[in-house]
């Protein structure tokens, strides 16, 4: 999923064009051209009865009768004679007629044959728009059948300084322009919220549903709250999570310290924002923590702390390399300093010069606390 | 608590379901009925053009006729002589009629046209709230 929406996104040709879909448009378009060509086929049809007319009102004149089978009804002819071979009496169309001579007439039928030209022109051309869009429609069609899919990059600059930088930057994008997927717990809840806030919505403007206006910015709403809703997420997960875990690990390793309270408190409010599963793990290790607390012996304690002390001190410096800027920690360190120096000054610079000697000192009790640690 | 509230937001979404999916078929009835009426308008639309296309080739005609010539206009059965300019006028005016007309069927398929785009607008709107109550009560 990160993978893909990392670079661009990958949208089967399917989802976009149903198969179904495509097809029924290539039909209609087929059925389009299937009645424009019929048509043509009657202007063709119209064209060679104007040129076979124009022959005949050139031949009439030719003599000065003919001698013709006159229909008489559907069935019935007899014979006859065609006299003024000169004259015509010519449909204009909308019911004029005009007289005219033979002349006249094949100039008028020439006129419209030219008109007829330009209309099967026309449709020809039409007839071509349509078929490119036919054979569009068809190859889409064919495409989606075959799973076809469409892969769209964003352009990114070829800048190395930058390239990082901004696949970094969309890598954390991607998610929250489509499915957060990834925090479905929170995300579900803040989905329940907002149908329960729409439902209320609803019901109180339940007369005056059209009012257009409310809703479209309701809806905007919506979306700018859900975006921002999706930045703190990604923020919280991602960044502070993992340094959080670290952190608490740290912290619950010295916790026997006795302001253990504190320290408790500390951590959980530098938890508010991060989930609620580590929130149930930390809680777990301060059980763990109180459960042990009591079963330690005085004596044993001092030295043994002095040794966490050190260790923890440790920890916290590799840490702090890391991120220098945490200030609740130094803060934490410090006092853990304040007690080993209660003890004595000596076991403090040996424990701190090599802290795998003070762990060499087998000889010493080992607290049970650390031997589960261990 | 909790339970009977998610009961009772399922009753009023299924009412609330029930209202809008009425809506949506109201809506959709007047969406049909106003393609309809387009489809009428585009069919009328193309009759006056062919006329007006044969009235304008008439005109023509008639134009390069000499002013001798006789011209006849077919009422009914009978053909009636007619006089040429008279003809004329008649054509003339007959095409300044088809024009209007054209006209007048332009704007109103313009209106159509804007009417069932909202209204496929309003369809739109309908289904997804329609949608987006199914998922809210498939998730409660």
């Amino acid at each position: 999923m990160d993978e893909s929406t990392k670079k661009g996104s990958v949208t089967s040709l399917a989802s976009l064009f149903p198969v179904e879909e495509a097809q029924r448009a290539a039909k209609r378009v087929e059925d389009t051209i299937a009645d424009k060509q019929s048509e043509l086929d009657r202007l063709r049809g119209f064209a060679t009865d104007n040129n076979s007319l124009i022959n005949l009102v050139h031949k009439l004149p030719e003599q000065l009768s003919h001698d013709i089978m006159v229909p008489f009804g559907k069935a019935a002819f007899f014979p006859g004679r065609l006299i003024h071979t000169n004259e015509f009496l010519v449909l204009l169309g909308e019911g004029y007629y005009a007289e005219r001579t033979s002349k006249q007439t094949v100039e008028i039928l020439q006129r419209r044959g030219k008109s007829l030209d330009s209309q099967v022109d026309s449709l020809e051309a039409n007839i071509k728009d349509l078929e490119a869009e036919a054979s569009f429609f068809n190859a889409t069609a064919s495409q989606v059948a075959e799973g076809l899919v469409e892969i769209r990059e964003d352009y990114l600059e070829k800048d190395s300084n930058e390239g990082e930088f901004k696949s970094g930057h969309l890598q954390q994008e991607a998610p929250n322009l489509g499915n957060a997927t990834a925090d479905d717990g929170e995300y579900a809840r803040m989905l329940a919220i907002m149908d329960e806030l729409e439902k209320e919505e609803l019901a109180a403007e339940s007369g005056n549903h059209s009012d257009q206006n409310d809703e479209s910015t309701g809806d905007f709403h919506d979306i700018s709250y859900r975006e921002h809703i999706d930045n703190k997420l990604q923020n919280s997960k991602d960044v502070h999570q993992s340094e959080l875990l670290d952190q608490i690990n740290n912290k619950i390793i010295t916790a026997d310290l006795p302001k253990k309270q504190n320290r408790k408190e500390d951590i959980t409010d530098q938890l508010n924002f991060a989930s609620l599963a580590v929130e149930s793990r930390v809680k777990e290790r301060e059980n763990f923590v109180e459960y042990i607390d009591p079963s330690e012996k005085i004596p044993a304690r001092s030295k043994e702390r002095s040794v966490q002390a050190t260790t923890a001190s440790k920890t916290e410096v590799r840490h702090q390399t890391s991120q220098p800027s945490f200030d609740s920690r130094k803060a934490f360190t410090g006092s853990i300093i304040e007690h080993a120096e209660n003890i004595k000054p000596t076991t403090r610079q040996q424990s701190s010069a090599s802290s795998q000697d003070s762990g060499s000192q087998s000889s010493k009790p080992v607290s049970r606390f650390k031997m589960q640690r261990r | 608590m909790n339970r009977r509230r998610s009961e009772l937001r399922n009753a009023m979404s299924s009412s609330n379901l029930r209202d809008l999916q009425r809506e949506l078929e109201n809506k959709a009835n007047d969406l049909s009925k106003l393609q309809k009426e387009i489809a009428k308008n585009h069919q009328m639309r193309k009759k006056y053009t062919v006329q007006l296309g044969e009235n304008e080739l008439v005109l023509k005609e008639l134009d390069l006729l000499k002013d001798d010539a006789n011209v006849y206009k077919l009422i009914g059965p009978v053909l009636v002589k007619q006089d040429l300019a008279e003809a004329n006028a008649n054509v003339r005016k007959r095409i300044e009629y088809i024009s209007a007309e054209l006209k007048r069927l332009d704007a109103t398929v313009q209106d159509l046209e804007e009417k069932q785009n909202s209204k496929k607008d309003t369809i739109l709107k309908l289904q997804q709230r329609i949608q987006s109550f199914q998922a809210g009560k498939g998730k409660a």
